[in-house]
C-alpha cells in the first residue's frame, strides 16, 4: 500500500511531468555511456587486434642489421622460461580500424614452427589448408578473414596495396581459415625470403608457461625503459604486450582527458537545465506543498519528499540510459562496429562510471534551489493568493 | 483553550507599517462552534491564521491549552497543527492526481487500512460514497470543498479551522458544508470565517471585526441575517 504522497504514486499520476524530465536523463546517460564506450573501444580494439602478443612476443633487428644479432638471441635462449625460440619473415596487410587503415603482421614460419604456434595459441584450420611452400599464400583467423572481408581464394596483399608498409609484390592469396578469436596470419618462411629479400628478419619466442611472457619481456627490456634490460636497445627492439598497451594507452591519454572534460561538460548542462525543469514543476505544485505544510506536514518532510522524488527518477532514468545503452552497442556491436573494426564491449564498466554523477548532479542541482524555496515558503501567501 | 492575547499582525512595505490584526485577545473555549465575521481587510483571516499557528503574531501571543505559539518551535507549532488542528480553505485545494480517498487519508497521522477506512466512513457520512475512487477534476465545487471537510476531520482534531468554506459555493453546498463542521462542535472547537451571517444562524458565538480590531462578540441571533444589515447597525464597517 502506498502512501499517497509516495514518488511512485506522483509518477505514475504524472506522465506529462515526469516522462520529458526522464527522457532527458535517459537521453544524457545513453549519449556519454556510448561516447565514453566508443572511445574506450580504441584501446579495445588494438588490444583485440593485436591479441596474439599475449601468447609470443616479437623481437626485431634495429636498422643496422637485417637479423637479430646472435649475442642478443643468445640472450633470449639462456632465460630457462623460455620455451622456443623462432626466426620469422614477415610481410604486412591492411586491415581495417576506427583509426583508418593498419598494417598487420603476416608471419612467415619454417612449417614446424607454424604448427608449433597454431597449437599454442590453440587454432587450427577451420576450412582450406595450409600454405603451400614457397607459394604466395596464407592463412588467416576467422576474425580478421571477416575484417578483411575475404574468402579462401581471395588476394589478401598484392602489389595494389594502398599506402603504408601493407602489400607484396606478387598476389597473396587465401588458403585457409584458422578457427578461434585470435587474430593471426601465417605464410610461409621460404615464400617471404624469396619475396622480401630486404626485409628484416624477426625473432618469435614463447615461454613454457604462458603467464611468465611479461616477466621475460620485462626482464629482456622493460616497456617504460626505466631500467636496464638484459638485451640491447640499440640493437634490438622487444614488441611485447605491455610496450603496445603503454604506446596504446599514451595516445589516448590525451583523448580520454578531453572526454572527461566533454563529459563533466554535458553532465554540469544537463543537471542545470534538469534543475530548472524541476523548478519549473516546483512552482507549478507551490499550491500541493503549501496545504501540506498548512496542514502540518514538517518542512523536512516536504524537502525529503522533493529529493526521494528527483533522486528516484533520475535513478530510474540512468538504469534505463544504462539499459538503452547497452541494447544500441549490442545490437551494433556485430553489425556495425567490428566490421569496421571496432570492439566495443556493451557492459564497458568504463562507460558506465563515467554517467554515475548524473543522477547525483541533477537531483543535487534540483534539490539545492527548490529546497531553499521550500524552507521559506509561508503556506498563507499562496493560500490567499489562490 | 485556544486563544491569542493582545495579538496583533503587521505587515512592514518600506517604511509602511499595515495592521491585519491588532491588539486582539480572545479566548475560544473547547466544544463551541465560533463564527468570525467582518468585512473584507477586517482581519478576519489572519485572527484565523494567529490562532491556528500558520503565522505567528507580530506581538503579543497566541495559545492552544498550555502551548504557547511563540515559545516553540516552527517544526513544534507544525506539529501542533498535525496532531490538533484541522484546515478547510475557501478554495479545497485538493491534489489532482490523487483519489477523493487518497487526498482525505494524506491528513491522517498513519496512513494505513484504519485511516483508509476512516476516510471512507467520512466520505459516505459526507455523501461521497460514489466518489471515493475519482479525481478532483471529475467533482463539483461542493463535493471538493466537502472532500476537503473530510480532509480537516482525519486527524480527529480538537479545533476545525475554515477560513471562508462557502465562499465559492452555493447556498445549499455552503450549509451542508456549514452543517457538517458544525456538527463537529460534539468533538471540538469549530472556528468559521465568513462573511455571510446567515451560514452562522448555528452558531454559539460570533466575533465581530472592524479593521483589524475585535469589536465585539454577539450570539448569532441578535445578527442581522443580510450581511448589508449589519453593516447598517454600525457594528461593522461597510464593504
Amino acid at each position: 500500500m502506498h502512501h499517497p504522497l509516495s514518488a511512485i504514486t506522483y509518477f505514475r499520476r504524472n506522465p506529462g511531468k515526469v516522462l520529458p524530465m526522464g527522457f532527458v536523463i535517459v537521453l544524457s546517460v545513453f549519449l556519454i555511456a556510448s561516447i565514453s564506450s566508443l572511445a574506450n573501444s580504441i584501446d579495445r580494439t588494438i588490444l583485440t587486434i593485436y591479441g596474439y602478443t599475449n601468447y609470443f612476443t616479437y623481437v626485431i633487428p634495429q636498422r643496422v642489421t637485417q637479423r637479430v644479432p646472435e649475442e642478443q638471441l643468445a640472450v633470449i635462449r639462456d632465460d630457462a622460461r623460455v620455451e622456443r625460440v623462432m626466426e620469422a619473415s614477415l610481410f604486412f596487410t591492411n586491415i581495417k580500424t576506427v583509426m583508418g587503415q593498419l598494417p598487420f603482421v603476416v608471419l612467415g614460419l619454417e612449417p614446424e614452427d607454424r604448427a608449433y604456434l597454431t597449437g599454442r595459441i590453440g587454432t587450427s584450420l577451420l576450412s582450406g589448408r595450409m600454405p603451400a611452400e614457397g607459394m604466395p599464400e596464407a592463412v588467416l583467423s576467422e576474425a580478421l578473414a571477416r575484417n578483411k572481408n575475404v574468402k579462401i581464394g581471395d588476394v589478401i596483399a598484392g602489389p595494389t596495396d594502398e599506402g603504408g608498409i601493407a602489400g607484396s609484390p606478387v598476389p597473396v592469396r587465401c588458403v585457409g581459415i584458422l578457427k578461434g578469436t585470435v587474430w593471426i596470419a601465417m605464410t610461409t618462411k621460404s615464400f617471404c625470403d624469396a619475396t622480401f629479400l630486404t626485409a628484416p628478419r624477426s625473432t618469435v619466442f614463447t615461454t613454457r608457461n604462458r603467464a611468465d611472457l611479461t616477466a621475460v619481456n620485462e626482464d629482456l627490456m622493460p616497456a617504460r625503459r626505466r631500467t636496464q634490460g638484459k638485451l640491447s636497445p640499440s640493437k634490438v627492439l622487444v614488441l611485447s604486450r605491455q610496450n603496445l598497451i603503454n604506446q596504446v594507452r599514451d595516445s589516448l591519454s590525451t583523448l580520454f582527458l578531453i572526454m572527461g572534460f566533454v563529459n563533466g561538460t554535458v553532465i554540469f548542462v544537463i543537471a542545470l537545465m534538469s534543475g530548472m525543469l524541476s523548478n519549473i514543476y516546483f512552482t507549478q505544485r507551490m499550491a500541493e506543498f503549501a496545504v501540506l505544510a498548512a496542514i502540518g506536514y514538517q518542512r523536512t518532510r516536504l524537502v525529503t519528499r522533493i529529493v526521494g522524488e528527483t533522486f528516484l527518477l533520475t535513478c530510474i532514468g540512468w538504469a534505463i540510459g544504462a539499459l538503452v545503452t547497452f541494447l544500441f552497442l549490442s545490437a551494433f556491436r556485430t553489425t556495425l562496429f567490428e566490421p569496421k573494426g571496432l570492439f566495443v564491449d556493451p557492459l564497458d564498466p568504463f562507460a558506465y562510471r563515467y554517467t554515475i554523477p548524473i543522477p547525483f548532479s541533477i537531483t543535487l542541482f534540483a534539490v539545492a534551489t527548490i529546497a531553499l524555496r521550500l524552507m521559506r515558503l509561508d503556506p498563507v501567501t499562496i493560500i490567499e493568493r489562490r | 483553550m485556544l486563544g491569542c492575547e493582545r495579538a496583533s499582525l503587521a505587515y512592514t512595505d518600506g517604511e509602511r507599517t499595515t495592521y491585519a490584526l491588532r491588539d486582539v485577545t480572545v479566548t475560544l473555549a473547547p466544544g463551541r462552534f465560533y463564527g468570525i465575521m467582518g468585512p473584507s481587510g477586517s482581519g478576519k483571516s489572519s485572527l484565523l491564521y494567529v490562532l491556528s499557528g500558520l503565522k505567528p503574531p507580530t506581538e503579543g501571543s497566541a495559545r492552544f491549552g498550555g502551548f504557547v505559539y511563540n515559545q516553540h518551535s516552527s517544526a513544534d507549532v507544525t506539529r501542533l497543527r498535525r496532531e490538533k488542528f484541522g484546515f478547510v480553505f475557501q478554495q479545497p485545494f485538493l491534489m489532482s492526481y490523487l483519489t477523493v480517498a487518497e487526498n482525505v487519508v494524506l491528513a491522517a497521522p498513519q496512513v494505513d487500512r484504519a485511516a483508509r477506512d476512516k476516510a471512507a466512513r467520512f466520505l459516505d457520512d459526507l455523501g461521497l460514497s460514489d466518489m471515493i475512487h475519482k479525481f478532483p477534476s471529475q467533482l463539483s465545487g461542493g463535493e471538493k470543498q466537502r472532500v476537503s471537510v473530510a480532509r480537516a476531520m482525519m486527524n480527529d482534531p480538537e479545533v476545525i479551522f475554515a477560513d471562508e468554506p462557502t465562499a465559492s459555493l452555493d447556498h445549499a453546498n455552503g450549509h451542508r458544508v456549514v452543517d457538517t463542521l458544525a456538527a463537529w462542535r460534539t468533538r471540538g472547537t469549530v472556528v468559521v470565517v465568513t462573511h455571510d451571517p446567515e451560514m452562522l444562524a448555528d452558531a454559539d458565538e460570533v466575533l465581530l471585526l472592524r479593521d483589524g480590531v475585535l469589536v465585539e462578540s454577539r450570539p448569532p441571533e441578535s445578527l442581522p441575517s443580510e450581511p448589508k444589515a449589519l453593516h447598517r447597525t454600525g457594528t461593522v464597517a461597510p464593504i
